[in-house]
């Protein structure tokens, strides 16, 4: 399964070709191939389990894989130790040295390597200034803050120039706001510089912020790899779908109307105009599928004329924006709306629902899950 | 370190605990400063009335205990502590170094290999009596009986399964992800263990150590089975002071017996810091 390899003129910076592991007979990785191209992000996502450290493990080094290989800028990693492999990487847990100050966690990858000291100063006294650690350098690890422990994780990496940077959820431990900030300031770093990151993470929001390509994992399966925007448009299936976005995707069940007058799909109780994008689909009149929604593709309509209509049984204030659950007898449905919205109506009141864009609406098989509309090697 | 107020029953309780401790201690101490007359008399003399070192001088010189008519010590404990020193040094060394190497492959090249170091602590399930009747034939027909190479062989296979038990739960605790950095940073994966994992459980190494010298400097039974004339230990010539014509020895045994706790306790006053931190080191996880 090479399909999510790149279309490049030049070689990617790294290449997974094909990697299966499995510990103890269970599969962890199976059959996973990808690419990250020069000066790109990658992130690597997927729920705890889908085998997102292995892989990154993998590429370092310190798992080895039961068959596929790892190249790198062209070279076949298979058999080296990391210290061989021009990488740095961002562990899980940080693991930084308990017993060195934080000057000589950032310098232990320069020291090793026998730069001299002068030079070691200077550089780590470079990337504590930007990664405004400067105040922690002579501390040990224990006594410095999460973030502060995670930025000297983030300085031991990046004080060296390898070919490939690989973060595994390095901003994990963080609280929400300190996450924001660093994502933004990776992101930041890995521009200026012009590096290749891999970055592992099961948030969503994250790959949404930061990714140049997402490569989504489930089970050691690759299922999907595209640009954020294209993972969150068109998800390769029904489970893809409800991972990425919150709130989560409304998915009803649909079925093409049949007879005469202009094509229609219906669901939720109603009857909905069906896209240009439909026509193609291999969609036969009332074979029934699954509708995929949007939350915020849909919008409050007066209840005499909308094509949904149900009763308003919730509204969740997200400050400026609200979620409204709306039932009626064929399913319950959730809609973003505007706070200001959200103020006219009340619960139990009577609602219509109306799409607002009805090229963002996706059908999924409704056995398989997949997407119908999804191309194959897009 | 942390002071903490006691509770008048934990006082009384912790005196209990301390004279029972104590107290062999303290009667070892006695009985080797007094003269032969004070050994064993009745009623018995807690404190002598007239401290001697004729019991230390004895051990070197048989013939000083002769100065209060007793006689029947043929041989200087010269040989003895020498060859406690040589047997316990060198097979704690080794015991600790193997122990150590096969601590980490178990932790972190074991793979879920369960049975390894089951096996490897069998060899503590047998009663050590239950073994040293075939060690002595093996070693016999081998030529390795009353030999200190013999003798500190099997003193190593004997302290091996603690060696590696104790040092194993030192290294599970230490988070593998911290080598793991140290190989991406730079580093081989000996190198990783001899410069990153070996000083983070030092205080383990240490608390180690010191256990398996105690188990070997003690040890009676392989040595009184194993040693004739080339090879003694201490323990072993304590026995020899239960003589078939003066009775036993009690104050020279006693003497004896001092001066083998004397290395134990200045080892264990030096490292206490680093045992009391081995001790704990899995409670205090970051």
């Amino acid at each position: 399964m090479t399909q999510g390899l790149p279309k490049m003129g030049d070689m990617p910076v790294l290449i997974v070709d094909n990697i299966s592991k499995s510990f103890r007979g269970r599969a962890a990785l199976t059959a996973e191939s990808f690419a990250a191209p020069e000066a790109s992000f990658t992130v690597v996502l997927g729920p705890a389990g889908a085998g997102k450290t292995t892989t990154l493990r993998i590429i370092a080094g310190l798992d080895r894989p039961d068959s596929g290989r790892v190249v790198l800028r062209g070279r076949d990693m298979g058999g080296l130790e990391p210290k061989d492999r021009d990488i740095a990487m961002i562990l899980d847990n940080l693991a930084l040295y308990p017993n060195k100050t934080g000057f000589e966690n950032i310098a232990n990858p320069l020291r090793v390597r026998g730069r001299d000291k002068k030079e070691i100063e200077t550089r780590v006294a470079e990337i504590a200034h930007t990664l405004k650690i400067a105040h922690t350098l002579k501390r040990l690890p224990k006594t410095m803050s999460g973030g502060e422990r995670q930025r000297i994780a983030l300085g031991r990496a990046l004080i060296r120039r390898p070919s490939l940077f690989l973060l595994d959820e390095p901003l994990s431990s963080l609280d929400a706001k300190l996450r924001i900030e660093l994502r933004a300031e990776l992101r930041r770093l890995q521009r200026e510089r012009g590096s290749t990151f891999l970055m592992a993470t099961p948030d969503f929001n994250e790959a949404m912020a930061i990714a140049d390509t997402v490569i989504m994992l489930r089970k050691g399966r690759v299922v999907q790899i595209a640009t954020p925007q294209e993972l969150y448009d068109q998800p390769v299936d029904r489970e893809a779908a409800l991972f990425v976005g919150a709130p989560l995707i409304n998915l009803v069940p649909a079925r093409m109307g049949g007879g005469s007058g202009a094509p229609a799909i219906l669901t939720a109780g109603g009857s909905l105009a069906m896209p240009e994008a439909f026509a193609t689909l291999p969609l036969a009149p009332d074979v029934p599928f699954e509708l995929g929604v949007r939350p915020e593709n849909l919008a409050l309509a007066s209840p005499e004329s909308a094509p949904i209509r149900g009763e308003l049984t919730d509204i969740e204030p997200l400050g400026l924006k609200a979620a409204l659950t709306v039932r009626n007898e064929a399913c319950e449905l959730r809609a973003l709306t505007t706070g200001a919205e959200a103020r006219t109506v009340r619960i139990g009141q009577a609602v219509g629902l109306a799409v607002r864009d009805a090229g963002t609406l996706t059908a999924f098989d409704a056995q398989s899950g997949r997407n119908l509309g999804h191309a194959p090697g897009l | 370190m942390q002071t903490k107020k006691l509770s008048p029953l934990q006082w009384v309780l912790m005196l209990m605990a301390l004279t029972v401790t104590l107290f062999p201690v303290f009667w070892i101490l006695m009985t080797a400063i007094k003269p032969p007359t004070d050994w064993n008399a009745s009623p018995a003399i807690w404190v002598p009335s007239e401290p001697t070192f004729v019991n230390f001088k004895t051990l070197f010189d048989p013939e000083a205990i002769r100065e209060y008519g007793v006689g029947g010590v043929s041989q200087s404990a010269t040989k003895a502590v020498f060859g406690s020193v040589l047997a316990s040094v060198t097979a704690t060394f080794l015991s600790v170094l193997i122990g150590l190497f096969s601590a980490i492959g178990i932790s972190r090249y074991g793979d879920g290999n369960k049975a390894t170091p089951l096996i490897i602590l069998s060899g503590r399930m047998f009663p050590p009596a239950a073994i040293a009747v075939p060690f002595v034939i093996i070693f016999s027909n081998i030529g390795l009986t009353d030999s200190y190479v013999g003798l500190i062989a099997i003193y190593v296979a004997v302290t091996l399964p603690f060696s590696t038990w104790m040092l194993k739960s030192f290294v599970d605790d230490l988070p593998r992800e911290i080598e793991e950095a140290a190989m991406i940073d730079g580093l081989s994966r000996m190198r990783a263990h001899l410069t990153v994992t070996i000083p983070l459980i030092k205080g383990g190494l240490f608390a180690t150590t010191m256990f398996i010298f105690i188990l070997n400097w003690s040890e009676f039974m392989f040595a009184l089975v194993l040693s004739y004339t080339n090879v003694s230990t201490i323990p072993v010539q304590l026995a020899k002071y239960v003589t078939a014509t003066a009775g036993t020895l009690y104050g020279v045994q006693a003497a004896l017996a001092v001066l083998a706790m004397v290395p134990l306790v200045i080892v264990g006053y030096l490292i206490q810091g680093h045992l009391a931190r081995g001790m704990t080191f899995g409670a205090i996880k970051q």
